[in-house]
């Protein structure tokens, strides 16, 4: 039998969601070949490569700009958040981590470092602004999660 | 949390960090250990079930997923699988990360990855990556008889 399938990139929506599952391989052949350090190290390059531009948003806004980056990934993930933005303080609570959901479903491990997604990712992100950053609470088998950006004291 | 729409850039930042570790070869021995994990209960286990039909299957629905600009052809009594990517969504994305700079050889990841499944099944691909720069490539997988 044979087949012809032609699809344009707006026919679909760009989320696949076993790259979840990639980022979690890696993170566990890091710790295996070269140690906890460079799962951090890697992390936090990543973090201050690309999102720098956030970074610069956060100098500049405040915490309005990480605001609506969060509502934005977690709104493309459909996953769900709940923000509290002040001038000095930002606090965000989400009931599970959509990555993490989707690699158990996939019946995949989460590895350990999971959690760096969220604490050394954000704690990259804050270098260098006027702010901090601090994993409020974290369960590593949903990433059930408070999390909290502040304003540094001078 | 990283999302799914931002791991290429991490995938590709990756690639540099374990360059910079070990050189192409740390590179290349992720790509191996990725591909026997990653595509194990996917892509092989599709094509041990169904075959040749069983990369149409595994592409129709990670292409679709990442929302690709392609053509992908398949002809069972042929043996031929072709896809011809004519926008690849990750190397589109790299590209236009203007203020990232992407793994030089990041294509190069999917030759290793696929290859490495499909050929000890008895199928012979070739890829085609002169187009990367403008996101383009091709790969054809052909039953070998």
């Amino acid at each position: 039998m044979s087949e012809i399938m032609r699809r344009r990139a707006s026919d679909n929506v760009y989320l696949h969601r076993d790259f979840h599952n990639a980022l979690n391989i890696g993170l566990d052949y890091l710790n295996k070949h070269f140690g906890r350090g460079a799962v951090v190290e890697y992390l936090r390059q990543f973090a201050k490569s690309f999102y720098a531009p956030l970074s610069r948003k956060l100098r500049r806004r405040g915490l309005s700009a990480l605001k609506a980056h969060l509502e934005h990934l977690y709104a493309l993930e459909n996953g769900t958040i709940r923000v509290v933005c002040a001038r000095d303080e930002l606090r965000f609570e989400s009931e599970y981590c959509p990555a993490v959901k989707h690699i158990g479903k996939m019946k995949e491990k989460v590895s350990p470092f999971f959690i760096e997604t969220e604490r050394t990712i954000y704690e990259a992100v804050c270098e260098g602004t006027p702010f901090a950053y601090e994993l409020v609470s974290y369960d590593p088998k949903t990433g059930k999660s408070v999390q909290r950006f502040y304003r540094r004291k001078k | 949390m990283i999302s799914c729409a931002e791991f290429i850039a991490a995938y590709s930042e990756l690639f540099k960090f374990l360059e910079k570790k070990g050189g192409e070869r740390a590179v290349h021995a992720f790509w191996d250990y990725l591909s026997e994990i990653y595509l194990a209960k996917s892509l092989k286990r599709l094509v041990q079930r169904h075959g040749l039909r069983g990369c149409w299957l595994y592409w129709k629905r990670s292409l679709s997923e990442e929302a690709a600009d392609f053509t992908m052809e398949l002809d069972e009594k042929k043996g031929i699988f072709k896809i011809t990517m004519h926008h690849c969504p990750s190397k589109g994305r790299l590209l236009k990360w203007r203020h990232l700079q992407p793994y030089p050889e990041y294509c190069r990841h999917c030759d290793v990855l696929y290859r490495r499944i499909l050929e000890p099944m008895g199928y012979r691909c070739e890829a085609d990556f002169s187009g990367t720069a403008g996101a383009k490539c091709s790969l054809v997988v052909t039953r070998e008889t």
